[in-house]
């Protein structure tokens, strides 16, 4: 008998107050979270109500002011920068709501930079794999558009290949469908869903968008800063 | 090269041409001066090196040859030629003036540096006849060909100098100092044009010895013997000439380059800073995807770098291209391109880029990577 997937996010009573002369607002207050591998959870909530906070501390970005972060067993609360770029770089990927493509590389490229970044990878060993995982997402015929040049859907579609093509055990992906119409948004949501799932990744997905419920397994609610289980 | 820096740097093409184009416009005008200061070294201080004497004689306190300020007896030559390491002693009269050429207006003046030398000895006279007549007889003169291609003057022309003229006979090289030009006449000639009083007056001695490398003795024995007498070599001399005629010149050939040093570096350094400020959001995502900040140092030192390569070889070819032409247009301009200075202008473009890249650097490393989740 298999044992449980291993844990991959661990938040321990995690809180972020962000202060200003005599004022403070705390976005995140207390939050507890456990994902493991090959799990999907969406974390719903309104404007305002830290979601997009709770993704940055979960992605190494930002550090909290309390508690803890673990990303794949490592302690990552206290690291220096340099130590957080290399758990990014190698365990964290990410899927943003406005793409966040960069516009001046190709499809191709897009994807190939972020392999080659930090890897002993030569130039031909990634552009065939970021050629492989494009055509795997249905982009053969894109892959030298420049972003300019792609649809919103093809864009987010790419983002999501940027994001697996490090190969990485967390997935965070923050509005998603946001910039998408229903039927690309369902389009991306199905293809993050499916590709996570065959690669056993965790993937945190941070949205206000309904549609996202269906591709979860856990759906968790987030207001005021405090997170809970969604009715 | 990093993928990014290149791709970033050429997307923006109009950019990348602004960029380069201060670039180049500032290695030009690097170029194009510091050329134009060797061209008026060589040419300034040729005539005296030229002259294969090992030493020349003036009196104490003689700044150049231009001034020409020295005043010695022609007995001096007389004592100099029984020196047994001497072997020839020309005694030259060298005075600047300014004439005009007889039917031309008398306003209408040009300096000439007339020099009255002994035909018969040849030394200190034209170092190269290019047309017409030389020595010049008496009554005549041997000018320099620049002074021709600059003010007209032809072969059978008079020049005037109050009541006084000397007819052209010929056309010699090597004796243009930019602002002036030599005139060669014989020693009577010149002390009747410059009605010199008295007729024994010399300015220089010109020197040629048995042992060239006698030289600092003999010089040493002269001083010694005839106080008020300085010796010099022809290699100094020059030097001095050069000093004093490019020493004024300096300071603001100094400050020229500085501003346009300056002018290539404020047009790169803002260029890059520009793009790096628009680039910030990508240079955020780079960092939320793990890239470190020498990764994003090293993409903007280098878009830096090769706008640097790029404006250098476009200057530096503009310069080349040019330089040649340039005297055709203005006579004055006379340039001498230098590989030596080709390689000085590449190491100032290659500080002026690091420079340029310094302050937009200091601003990736403020990114912060959150700032990607917004908007």
């Amino acid at each position: 008998m298999q044992g449980a997937p291993p844990l991959i996010l661990q938040l321990e009573g995690v809180s972020k107050i962000y202060r200003s002369g005599d004022f403070s607002v705390t976005a995140l207050d207390d939050v507890t979270l456990n994902i493991r591998g090959g799990e999907i959870v969406a974390i719903m909530g309104p404007s305002g109500s830290g979601k997009t906070t709770l993704l940055t501390i979960a992605g190494a970005l930002l550090r909290p002011t309390h508690g803890r972060v673990h990303v794949c067993g490592t302690d990552v609360t206290n690291m220096d920068e340099s130590h957080l770029a290399s758990i990014r770089r190698q365990k964290v990927g990410f899927v943003y709501q406005s793409f966040n493509l960069l516009e001046a590389l190709t499809a191709l490229e897009n994807v190939r930079v972020v392999i080659q970044n930090g890897s002993r990878n030569g130039r031909s060993d990634a552009m065939e794999r970021a050629s492989h995982l494009l055509e795997t997402f249905g982009l053969s015929h894109r892959i030298h558009a420049l972003p300019k040049r792609l649809s919103d859907g093809e864009k987010q579609r790419v983002a999501i290949v940027r994001a697996l093509a490090k190969d990485p055990d967390l997935i965070l992906a923050d509005e998603p469908t946001a910039n998408l119409d229903a039927k690309r948004g369902y389009e991306v949501m199905q293809l993050l869903g499916q590709k996570a799932l065959e690669l056993h990744k965790a993937v945190v997905v941070v949205s206000h968008d309904n549609r996202v419920r269906q591709f979860a397994q856990r759906v968790l609610w987030l207001e005021d800063g405090r997170l809970r289980d969604h009715d | 090269m990093l993928l990014v820096a290149r791709k970033n740097l050429f997307a923006e093409r109009t950019r990348l041409g602004i960029s380069v184009g201060g670039v180049a416009l500032s290695v030009f005008l690097i170029g194009i001066l510091l050329s134009l200061y060797r061209g008026w070294s060589q040419q300034v201080g040729g005539f005296v090196e030229h002259v294969p004497a090992d030493l020349w004689a003036t009196s104490d306190g003689t700044t150049d040859f231009v001034a020409a300020g020295s005043v010695l007896p022609d007995s001096l030559g007389v004592q100099l030629k029984l020196l047994p390491e001497v072997d020839v002693v020309s005694p030259l009269i060298v005075r600047p003036m300014a004439v005009y050429r007889a039917g031309g207006s008398r306003s209408d003046t040009f300096d000439v540096q007339l020099v009255g030398y002994d035909p018969k000895i040849g030394l200190g006279g034209p170092l190269e006849v290019v047309e017409g007549k030389s020595p010049p007889g008496p009554g005549e003169v041997v000018i320099d060909v620049e002074m021709h291609k600059r003010h007209g003057v032809q072969i059978g022309d008079r020049l005037v100098k109050g009541t006084k003229s000397l007819t052209v006979s010929g056309f010699s090289r090597g004796g243009d100092f930019i602002y002036t030009q030599v005139a060669f006449a014989t020693l009577d000639t010149t002390i009747d044009f410059l009605e010199l009083q008295p007729r024994t007056q010399r300015t220089f001695f010109v020197l040629t010895l048995h042992d060239p490398a006698q030289r600092d003795i003999v010089a040493s024995r002269v001083e010694l013997a005839a106080p008020g007498v300085h010796m010099v070599t022809g290699k100094d001399f020059a030097s001095e000439t050069r000093d004093r005629i490019l020493s004024n010149i300096l300071p603001i050939l100094i400050v020229v380059l500085i501003v346009a040093f300056v002018v290539g570096l404020a047009v790169a350094g803002l260029t890059i800073y520009t793009a790096t400020v628009e680039k910030s959001r990508e240079y955020g995502i780079l960092k939320a995807e793990g890239f470190t900040n020498p990764y994003l140092y090293r993409v903007v030192f280098e878009q830096s770098m090769i706008t640097g390569a790029l404006g250098f070889l476009l200057g530096a070819g503009v310069t080349l291209l040019l330089a040649p032409f340039a005297q055709d247009t203005v006579p004055q301009f006379v340039v001498s391109v230098r590989w030596q200075d080709i390689a000085a202008i590449a190491a100032a473009t290659l500080v002026m880029a690091l420079i340029a890249a310094y302050i937009p650097v200091r601003r990736l490393s403020n990114i912060d990577p959150v700032m990607v989740f917004k908007g």
